[in-house]
């Protein structure tokens, strides 16, 4: 029982980080239809610039604030210079231009902040909130879930009740018919690509400051994959999906893998895969998005 | 210079073909002995090492990447995960060969029946699953194929995190086949002014090991390549292209969609098993981080610095995919480059800026620019089907020497040579 409870505290703290990259990944994905294999580095390269301004000796959390915005001007010129140019009904030119941003990114923090784990600083009081027996709910768990949530929230008012966000939504809806009625299509996709950078920074922040977690350059390349499947599960464009999907697959990780014993351990990333492969294929608007309708 | 143009079918479209085929070859062969030895070539004041094994290497690249040629270029299913085939036909070699005994080449028998099959079912889901769907699970699949070997339950045949290692069956050249090498190698050192590039005397037994693997390597690749040409051409080809190019229209047109999928990633995956099998005859071990999802993306960035959808595009793609980080792996300094930043994974670095620049500037790769160049010079013109000969090419030959006829001749002879712009004439190489 004990064990039970430690992993479920585990799969949260877990999940809600995935969440956070998850939400970032659904933001491109509605505005856009396109998956951006780079997110994750994206999300790296912001945790090392807020690692960097902290070694210069910016707070912590302002260092992270200004890695957001940092990364989020980056992604908004990553869109206007390499994504804008390219139709965004044909998939394949866009997924070599994110595989080639994937590399690029990781191969240059690669250069500039080398190969070594750097422990990163925690965000969060460490301890625990709760104890129950011998195991707690540590305070990690409970901010990065509030966080998440909070999060979550902002952007559901962001988009819901702001201009930008209306146009947004429509952006999102149908493109030429938002091109129509004056929106600009090109500014809006550009928001939210620096939108998505910033959550996406802030999620990878908080899943490495987990004091179990080092920084390094490949920290992202599993998350990338329990995130996407993270957001399939909840649907590709629901923002509060994207915090369902990340539990869910947070708790597969702690909880499915650790009882069920034909699992092996390692396993976790390929019960992800698993898990992104059935909804794919039996339920492919996921839990909570839209089912989109081909038309001819 | 004037273009010339060759009219398809006459011997002297043969006499070019096959030529440049010999050229090729005669320079591939020309490479092999002048470097066997591990021969250095210094620019700007760095060594660079055109081993054997670098070019071995990328001989079993461009297999893998011939296989996502298959499924990616020609049928246009965005799939990723090509090292897991790459990893499981390694594996699979060498489980075979260090547990068995077996030689290398005959765990081929069983490497490509096996890989075609779990090609075909891991293809099984890309019948419902599309376009940026599928590139997510193939790459999740890429991801994931360490931990697979990684289990403790398999550890006893994969050898675990240390990997398996084949070291203890070599591949050595037989003496017939050495002494050829020495004929040659010889030859070549009797050539006036060139002879002293290319060695002193009888290779040592190392050497002429290299160069035997080597040639094992390019004769399965070729075999390849050949199949893959023959399959591109056959009826199956065209209904692969034609999926590529759309969809709805290829299954209206009585295209059998879920037995042309399937059949592209079978083929794909048997591919990628022969090219781990390669790979494995070269470095001996299969290691569960040589496989990893960062090969995947490097196997894309092949496919696609090469030329999606061309079969030369492959062995340019398997070229530059090796080469490349080696190079910039083997640079200690360059002008204007901090030194700091040679010493990182700088090769990584520089062919995603290559996949960026080129998916702007060249979206076709380098052998579509190649094509463009060679387009200025040399233009093969399509007989057609009644056996006249064209206007245009008639235009060309009788000498139609204004510049603005000569213009009109060559725009329309592009439009009977290059179909589309990814046309499967293409493949006619």
């Amino acid at each position: 029982m004990d064990l039970f409870l430690q992993r479920l505290f585990d799969g949260l703290a877990n999940g809600s980080a995935y969440a956070l990259i998850a939400v970032a990944l659904v933001l491109i994905f509605k505005a856009t239809t396109l998956i951006n294999f780079a997110q994750g580095e994206l999300a790296m390269l912001g945790a090392f610039i807020s690692l960097q301004l902290w070694y210069w000796g910016v707070p912590m959390w302002g260092a992270v604030v200004l890695a957001m915005l940092i990364t989020a001007v980056l992604a908004a010129g990553v869109e206007r210079t390499l994504i804008r140019p390219f139709d965004p009904k044909d998939h394949l030119p866009l997924v070599i231009i994110t595989l080639g941003l994937f590399l690029l990114i990781n191969a240059l923090a690669g250069i500039i902040w080398r190969f070594d784990p750097r422990q990163y600083p925690e965000l969060f009081p460490s301890g625990n909130a709760l104890n129950i027996g011998s195991r707690g709910l540590s305070w990690y768990a409970v901010f990065t879930i509030g966080l998440t949530v909070l999060v979550i929230f902002l952007l559901t008012v962001l988009l819901n009740k702001s201009k930008v966000g209306l146009a947004f939504r429509s952006v999102s809806s149908n493109l030429e018919s938002s091109e129509l009625v004056g929106i600009k299509v090109g500014s809006t996709l550009q928001f939210g690509w620096a939108l998505a950078a910033a959550v996406g920074t802030l999620g990878a922040c908080v899943y490495v400051s987990n004091p179990l977690l080092s920084l390094e350059p490949s920290v992202m390349l599993r998350v990338l994959i329990f995130a996407s499947s993270a957001a399939a599960l909840g649907g590709l464009d629901s923002i509060w999906g994207a915090l369902v999907g990340g539990l869910a697959i947070g708790f597969v990780q702690s909880l499915l893998v650790q009882y069920l014993d034909f699992i092996p351990t390692e396993m976790s990333l390929a019960a992800a895969v698993v898990v992104l492969l059935i909804i794919l294929l039996f339920k492919p608007a996921g839990l909570f998005g839209t089912a989109s309708v081909e038309r001819v | 210079m004037a273009t010339k143009y060759i009219l398809a079918g006459t011997s002297q479209h043969k006499i070019w073909k096959y030529g440049t085929w010999g050229l090729f070859i005669l320079l591939v062969i020309l490479v092999a002995f002048a470097y066997v030895d591990t021969g250095f070539i210094e620019i700007g004041g760095n060594k660079y090492n055109i081993s054997m094994i670098r070019l071995s290497k990328a001989v079993a690249f461009a297999v893998a990447i011939l296989g996502l040629q298959c499924v990616v270029g020609f049928t246009g299913q965005v799939a990723l995960g090509q090292s897991f085939f790459v990893g499981s036909g390694a594996y699979l070699t060498a489980w075979l060969v260090a547990d068995h005994q077996w030689p290398y080449l005959l765990t081929l028998v069983v490497v490509i029946p096996a890989c075609f099959l779990i090609g075909m079912i891991l293809g099984l889901p890309a019948l419902r699953i599309k376009g940026l769907y599928l590139a997510l699970v193939t790459l999740g699949m890429a991801a994931v194929f360490p931990s697979i070997v990684k289990l403790d339950s398999l550890s006893d045949k994969t050898g675990g995190s240390g990997g398996k290692s084949t070291a203890e069956s070599k591949l050595e050249a037989p003496d017939w086949a050495a002494s050829i090498f020495d004929g040659i190698a010889g030859a070549l050192q009797q050539i006036p002014f060139f002879g002293q590039y290319f060695g002193e005397g009888d290779l040592s037994s190392r050497e002429a090991d290299r160069m035997w693997k080597f040639l094992i390597f390019s004769i399965v690749a070729a075999i390849c390549f050949w199949l893959v040409n023959n399959l591109v051409k056959s009826r199956p080809g065209r209904a692969m292209r034609a999926i590529r190019d759309n969809e709805t229209g290829a299954a209206v047109s009585g295209v059998d969609l879920a037995m042309t999928k399937t059949l592209a990633f079978g083929v794909s995956s048997a591919l990628g098993g022969v090219a781990g099998t390669l790979y494995v005859m070269e470095v001996g071990i299969a290691s569960p981080d040589d496989f990893t999802q960062l090969l995947a993306i490097n196997l894309i960035v092949g496919l696609v610095v090469g030329g999606v959808g061309t079969l030369s595009g492959a062995v340019v793609g398997g070229l530059v995919v090796v080469l490349i980080p080696d190079w910039a792996a083997s640079t200690e300094s360059a002008a204007f480059v901090p030194q700091r930043w040679l010493q990182g994974p700088t090769g990584g670095f520089l062919l995603g800026l290559m996949l960026i620049i080129l998916t702007f500037v060249l979206p076709g790769g380098i052998v579509a620019g190649f094509r463009k160049l060679r387009a200025r010079f040399v233009q093969v013109v399509p007989r057609p089907p009644d056996g006249s000969v064209p206007a245009a090419f008639a235009a060309a030959t009788a000498g139609a020497t204004t510049a603005g006829e000569a213009m009109l001749s060559s725009e329309s002879d592009d439009e009977l040579v290059h179909s589309g712009p990814s046309d499967g004439g293409s493949t006619d190489e």
